[in-house]
C-alpha cells in the first residue's frame, strides 16, 4: 500500500501516516441483545467498493476522520470531519 | 595496455562509452583483468577472452553473452561477495572482485554439468512426478536439489555493514521512466511545460538503443543532428543542460504502486519517488530464438551484439550467422561488417525480402547471402558455437531442406516485446496488434502516459514527436492544467515503421534444448508437454513449468512462451494473454528494502541521572530506563524501610478538560469519574467494547473541569488514539491533550517519604492534611508539581509530576533531602518486585487479550450501574456466564525456587494455568506470583502445582497481597 490519504486537516498524506480503524459501523445501546452486540463486535460487511472508514493520522495532527474508500483501489473519494452520524 | 584487453578492441568511436587512456584493474577469479574506463564487467571480461559467463540453473550448461542490457540472466556474477549482480550493466570499479556461481568446482570445469546428459530424466514438473511417494523422498532429496541448482549464494561468514543501504525520499510533478529519445524528449517538454522531472534510466548513459544507431535519419523535428547516436548525444546534453531534470542513471524503477509511487533502486539506495504523473518510456525488448542449442556461448541477440560493438568498441568475433525476423538483423550485419566480421549468411524469417530497407539491399549487392523464409534450425559446438544449420519455413514450420554455415557468432533477433512491466503494474492494459506483432498499450490510468517504442512506434522522428507529447500532456496533468481528453488514444494510436516481424518456428519439433527460458533452463519440449499435460492456461503453466519465474520475469521467454500456448491450443495471443506483472520488475536486495536499521528510543529528562549513578539500563521499547542501581532487592528493602526514589517519567500523561470531561471520562472508565470530587484520584481501567482490558492508570481530578490522567508507559499512544476516537462526532465539550513529554515524575515512597518531602515543599502534607488517593498543587524545591498520594509499590508516597526541564534537578534535591534518612533510588525492577507483593497487577504482562476486570479480582472498579460504558455488556455478559479462569497470588513452599513469568500451572503434565510474574520477595524470602488458574482453584491456600524446569513444584493461592493486606502502610 502507498496510496494518498487527504487529512482534512494536513492535505495528502502517505498512507503510512495513518492508521486505518476501518468500516464505520454504529454502536448499539448497552442493553441491546447480545446477537446485536456480537454483530457490531465481529461483524463487518468487507465489501469490494466503496465503504466509509474510521481513520486516524497517527503521525500527524493525531485526529480522526472519516474517509471513502474503495477497498478495491484503494482510491479515497472523500474525506470529512466526523460528525453525529458516526459518533 | 594488457594484452589480453587489445586484442578484441575496435578503434575509438564517438558511440563507445569507454575510455582507452584510462585502465582500471580488477580481479577475477584469482587473475588480474584489466579494464578500461567506462567499461562493464562483462565487456572488460569479453575484451579478455572470457565466454562462458555463467552456469545454467539445472543441467549447469555454459551461458554467455546475451542481452547486453541487464535483462537477461547469462551474465549474473558474484561482485565483492554480493550474488546475482549482473555483469553486463555493472561498471568496473577498481580493485572490484569478480567470480562466476552455480558450479563445481568451477564454471570452465563444472562437474555438474553431467546434469545436462540426464535431461531425460528431469521432465517438466519433475518434483511433482517423482519426489512425492514416498513422503521421505522430498526430505532427503530437497537438500541436494537446492544445492546443485540455483544462483549464487549469500555469503554467510561476512556479514553486511549495517548502513549499507539507504533509503531517500523524492517528490516530482513528472517521473519519466526510460531514458531513450522518446523518454529524453517527453522529460524536456516536461520540464519546458513547467514541471520538475525526475529521469530513470537503468542503463550508465542516457540515450537506449539511439546511443549506438548509426543510421541517418531525414527531417528530425527539434534537433539539429540526423545521425541516430550524435541525436542521441544532442539530446542527453539538452537534459543535462536543461538544469531541472533531475537524472537517476544506473537506475532501476522496480515497482510502481498506488498514486504513482515509484520504487528506484539505485547501487545501495532506494528512492522512494512519489510523483503526480509518469511517463513510463520503457522501449521494447528484443528475444531470442528458440531452436536447437540456441543456448550456445556466442549467440548472442542482434541489439546484444551492437552494444558490444559501438559501446564498448568490442570485436565480437570472425564469422557471423544470423538469424532474424525483423529488419534488426540487416542492421547488425552492416555493423558486423563494418568491423571486418565476416557474414556467412543471413537468415530472414519473413517470406519476402524486405525491399523497403536500403541496408537489406546493400547486403545483398555486397554478396551476401540472404535467405528469407529461413530461420535457424540449430546450433553446432560445445564450448562455444562453430557453426549453425538453418532450415526453410513452409507453412509456419521449419522443413528439413537444411543449409549449415561455420561461424563463431550466431546473431539472434526473435522479434521484440514491449518492456511493459512497470506499465501493467499501474493498471494499464495491453493487447495483441496483428499488424506489427507486438503487444500494445490500449488503457491507461488518469496519471500515467506513455510514449516511445513500448507504444509500437519505431520510427525516430514520430518518437521525438510523441516523446514531446506525452511530456506536456504529463505537465499538464501534474500541474492540474487541462489536458486533451483522448489523450491516450491519440498516443498509443501512433504507430508505424517497423515491418512486422514474423515470428520464428520453434525448432523442429521434439528436438531437444531448444531453450525458451533462459533462467530455469526451461526448453520449447518442456513448454509444450506442460500444455499437453493440461496447463492450458498461461497462469497455470507458469505454476506447473516455473517458466517466467526466473531472476528475468519472462523478459526473454515471455513472448515465446505466449505464442507457443497460443498455437498450441488454437487460443488468440490476446485470450492466452501473459504473466500478471508484479513488482520487482528486476531482483532487488532484502538488505535494500529494509533499508539501515532504525531503533528509535526515548530517555527520560532525568536519564542522565541514571547513568551518573552508574545504573543498569533496560531496554523497555522504546523507553530506555534504570533497572537498577545496586541489586532490586537492597532496593526494595530501602523502600520498605527507608525511603526510595523511582523516575517514572515514562508514564503516559493527560490532560482531560472541558465541561464535559466527566461524561466522557465515565463513557470510557469501567469506574466513573464525573462525581470524583476535585483535589481526588482514583484507580480506573480502561476496557474495549468487547470487554477486555487495554490500560489502567489513576485520574485525578484537579479542577471541576479539568482531570490529570496517567496511563501506562508503552500504552500513551493508544490511550489518547482511543479517547479522542470516542468523541469523534460527538458534540462533548471536552479536549484531551498529550502532556507526556512536558512533565518528569518522580515517585516518593517509604515510611520516610513524608520527612524527605516536607524538607522541600509549601504545603501541609501531614497525614490529616493529605490524604491517601488525595491530590494537591504545590511546589517542591521551589519547582510547581502536582502530588499525587497513590501507592502502586504499597507504601506512604507521592507520586510528583513537574515540568520536565527540572527532572535533574528535582532528583538532585530529593536525593540531598532524604540523605539523612537513608535514601536510595530503585529502578524498574525493584519496582516490579514491590507491586507484585501488593498484588498490583501492570496490563500486558499480568493480563493478555481477553482479560476482563472481573478475572483480575478488580470488579470494584467496574460501576454496573452507569447507563452504559465500553465494555459493559460484554463485561456483564463474561460475568452472566461465569468466569473459567482468575488471576491469582501463589507463594511457593519451597524457599529455594523461584519460578520464572510464563512458566506453566499443572496438574501431573497437564497445564491448566500460567505464571504471569515471579519473584524472590524480599518480605518473605520465597517465591511469589501471579498466575492464572481456573476459577475454581481460586480459594485461599488452596495447593496448586507450577512446573519449573522439568519438576512441579507446590505453591499455595494467595488471594490477598502478601505485604501489608490491610493496605495500612500506604494509609498511613
Amino acid at each position: 500500500m502507498a496510496f494518498l490519504v487527504p487529512c482534512p486537516n494536513c492535505g495528502e498524506r502517505n498512507v503510512y501516516e495513518f492508521r486505518c480503524a476501518g468500516e464505520i459501523v454504529t454502536r448499539p445501546n448497552s442493553d441491546a441483545p447480545q446477537s446485536e452486540r456480537t454483530a457490531y463486535l465481529y461483524l463487518r460487511k468487507n465489501v469490494a467498493g466503496e465503504q466509509r472508514e474510521w481513520w486516524y493520522h497517527k503521525l500527524g495532527c493525531r485526529k480522526w476522520f472519516t474517509a471513502i474508500r474503495n477497498t478495491v483501489t484503494n482510491e479515497v473519494t472523500e474525506t470529512a470531519w466526523p460528525d453525529e452520524t458516526v459518533a | 595496455m594488457n594484452s589480453d584487453s587489445v586484442q578484441h578492441r575496435l578503434k575509438p568511436h564517438p558511440t563507445q562509452l569507454i575510455d582507452y587512456s584510462k585502465a582500471l584493474l580488477f580481479e577475477f577469479e584469482g587473475r588480474v583483468v584489466q579494464a578500461q574506463e567506462g567499461d562493464t564487467i562483462a565487456s572488460a571480461l569479453y575484451a579478455a577472452g572470457v565466454r562462458t559467463f555463467s552456469r545454467s540453473f539445472k543441467y549447469h550448461r555454459r551461458r554467455g553473452l546475451l542481452c547486453v542490457a541487464g535483462r537477461c540472466p547469462n551474465c549474473m556474477m558474484t561482485v565483492d561477495d554480493v550474488p546475482n549482480v549482473r555483469a553486463c550493466i555493472e561498471s568496473v570499479r577498481s580493485g572490484m572482485r569478480v567470480r562466476r556461481q552455480n558450479a563445481w568446482p568451477s564454471v570452465e570445469y563444472d562437474a555438474l554439468s553431467i546434469l545436462d546428459r540426464l535431461d531425460w530424466a528431469l521432465p517438466v514438473g519433475f518434483y511433482y512426478k517423482s519426489l512425492h511417494r514416498p513422503k521421505l523422498l522430498w526430505r532427503i532429496a530437497s537438500p541436494t536439489i537446492r544445492r546443485i541448482t540455483g544462483l549464487g549464494t549469500l555469503p554467510v561468514e561476512t556479514e553486511r555493514e549495517d548502513g549499507q543501504y539507504h533509503h531517500e525520499y523524492r517528490h516530482a510533478d513528472v517521473a519519466v521512466v526510460g531514458g531513450g529519445p522518446a523518454g529524453m524528449s517527453a522529460a524536456l517538454s516536461a520540464v519546458k511545460s513547467g514541471a520538475d522531472v525526475i529521469l530513470i534510466d537503468d542503463q550508465t548513459s542516457l540515450g537506449g538503443n539511439l546511443r549506438f544507431n548509426t543510421q541517418t535519419h531525414s527531417d528530425l523535428s527539434g534537433v539539429k543532428e540526423n545521425t541516430g547516436y550524435k541525436v542521441s548525444v544532442e539530446l542527453s546534453q539538452s537534459v543535462h543542460d536543461s538544469g531541472k531534470i533531475e537524472i537517476l542513471s544506473s537506475a532501476t524503477a522496480f515497482g510502481i504502486y498506488e498514486d504513482n509511487y515509484i520504487g528506484v533502486l539505485r547501487g545501495d539506495v532506494l528512492t522512494k519517488l512519489r510523483a503526480k504523473a509518469v511517463v513510463v518510456a520503457t522501449g521494447t525488448q528484443e528475444t531470442p530464438g528458440v531452436f536447437e542449442k540456441n543456448d550456445l556461448p556466442g549467440i548472442i541477440l542482434s541489439s546484444g551484439l551492437q552494444r558490444l560493438i559501438h559501446l564498448y568498441g568490442i570485436n565480437p568475433g570472425s564469422s557471423a550467422l544470423i538469424t532474424t525476423s525483423t529488419d534488426a538483423g540487416y542492421h547488425t550485419a552492416i555493423d558486423l561488417m563494418n568491423q571486418g566480421v565476416r557474414i556467412a549468411a543471413i537468415a530472414d524469417s519473413r517470406a519476402n525480402f524486405p525491399d523497403h530497407l536500403q541496408q537489406a539491399v546493400d547486403l545483398q549487392s555486397e554478396g551476401v547471402l540472404i535467405l528469407t523464409a529461413h530461420a535457424a534450425s540449430r546450433a553446432e559446438g560445445g564450448r562455444h558455437v562453430i557453426g549453425g544449420v538453418v532450415a526453410r519455413i513452409v507453412n509456419g514450420k521449419l522443413t528439413t531442406e537444411e543449409r549449415q554455415f561455420d561461424c563463431d557468432i550466431f546473431a539472434m533477433s526473435g522479434g521484440y516485446q514491449p518492456a511493459s512491466w512497470l506499465l501493467e503494474q499501474t493498471g494499464a492494459s495491453l493487447s495483441y496488434d496483428d499488424s506489427i506483432g507486438e503487444r500494445v498499450p490500449r488503457t491507461l490510468p488518469a496519471s500515467v502516459f506513455v510514449t516511445g517504442e513500448i507504444t509500437g512506434t519505431h520510427e525516430l522522428n514520430t518518437l521525438l514527436v510523441q516523446g514531446r507529447q506525452s511530456g506536456t500532456e504529463a505537465a499538464n496533468k501534474a500541474l492540474g492544467k487541462s489536458i486533451n481528453s483522448d489523450h491516450h488514444e491519440t498516443q498509443i494510436s501512433v504507430k508505424n515503421s517497423r515491418p512486422i516481424s514474423a515470428p520464428p518456428p520453434v525448432g523442429l519439433d521434439n528436438a531437444a534444448r531448444r531453450f525458451v527460458c533462459f533462467c530455469e533452463d526451461l526448453t520449447a519440449k518442456d513448454i509444450e508437454q506442460g500444455i499437453d499435460e493440461g496447463f492450458r492456461d498461461i497462469q497455470t503453466l507458469k505454476r506447473y513449468s516455473t517458466v517466467t519465474m526466473g531472476p528475468c520475469q519472462g523478459k526473454m521467454c515471455l513472448k515465446a512462451v505466449n505464442r507457443m500456448t497460443a498455437e498450441r491450443t488454437g487460443a488468440t495471443i490476446d485470450e492466452i494473454g501473459v504473466t500478471t506483472a508484479r513488482p520487482p520488475v528486476q531482483p532487488v536486495p532484502l538488505g535494500a528494502l529494509a533499508g539501515p536499521s532504525h531503533i528509535p528510543i526515548k530517555r527520560s529528562p532525568i536519564f542522565a541521572k541514571h547513568l551518573e549513578m552508574s545504573a543498569e539500563i533496560t531496554d523497555m521499547s522504546p523507553w530506555q530506563r534504570a533497572y537498577s542501581y545496586s541489586s532490586p532487592q537492597e532496593e526494595c528493602m530501602a523502600v520498605r524501610e527507608r525511603v526510595g526514589i523511582i523516575d517514572v517519567s515514562t508514564l503516559g500523561k493527560i490532560y482531560v478538560q472541558g465541561k464535559d470531561s466527566g461524561t466522557l471520562l465515565d463513557k470510557l472508565y469501567t469506574h466513573r469519574f464525573s462525581d470524583l470530587r476535585q483535589g481526588r484520584v482514583r484507580y480506573g481501567i480502561l476496557c474495549s467494547d468487547d470487554g477486555t482490558i487495554i490500560d489502567d492508570g489513576t485520574v485525578a481530578r484537579i479542577t471541576d473541569d479539568r482531570y490529570f490522567i496517567t496511563t501506562s508507559t508503552g500504552n500513551i499512544e493508544l490511550v489518547e488514539e482511543w479517547m479522542k476516537w470516542w468523541m469523534a462526532g460527538t458534540n462533548m465539550c471536552v479536549h484531551v491533550t498529550n502532556v507526556t513529554s512536558g512533565y518528569a515524575a518522580i515517585n516518593v515512597a517509604g515510611p520516610h517519604a513524608r520527612e524527605t518531602l516536607s524538607k522541600l515543599t509549601d504545603i501541609d502534607i501531614t497525614a490529616d492534611n493529605f490524604r491517601y488517593m488525595r491530590f494537591k498543587s504545590g511546589t517542591v524545591a521551589g519547582v510547581p508539581a502536582m502530588f499525587l498520594r497513590i501507592g502502586f509499590v504499597g507504601e506512604l508516597s507521592w507520586e510528583l509530576h513537574f515540568p520536565a526541564e527540572y527532572g535533574e534537578y528535582m532528583w538532585d534535591a530529593l536525593m540531598e533531602a532524604g540523605r539523612e534518612y537513608g535514601i536510595s533510588p530503585f529502578g524498574v525492577e525493584a519496582q516490579r518486585i514491590l507491586r507484585l507483593e501488593k498484588k498490583h497487577i501492570i496490563v500486558a504482562q499480568d493480563t493478555d487479550a481477553v482479560t476482563n476486570p472481573l478475572e483480575t479480582d478488580s470488579a470494584w472498579a467496574v460501576k454496573f450501574d452507569k447507563d452504559d460504558f465500553i465494555g459493559k455488556g460484554s463485561i456483564a455478559a463474561a460475568g452472566k456466564r461465569g468466569l473459567k479462569k482468575r488471576l491469582v497470588g501463589f507463594i511457593i513452599k519451597d524457599s529455594q525456587v523461584v519460578p520464572k513469568d510464563g512458566d506453566p500451572v499443572v496438574i501431573g503434565d497437564q497445564p491448566i494455568g500460567h505464571v504471569t510474574s515471579s519473584r524472590m520477595s524480599p518480605t518473605i524470602g520465597r517465591g511469589f506470583g501471579l498466575a492464572w488458574v481456573p476459577s475454581d482453584f481460586a480459594e485461599e491456600n488452596r495447593e496448586i502445582f507450577i512446573r519449573v524446569g522439568r519438576q512441579n513444584f507446590s505453591a499455595n493461592i494467595t488471594l490477598k497481597p502478601i505485604y501489608d493486606p490491610e493496605g495500612k502502610r500506604l494509609r498511613s
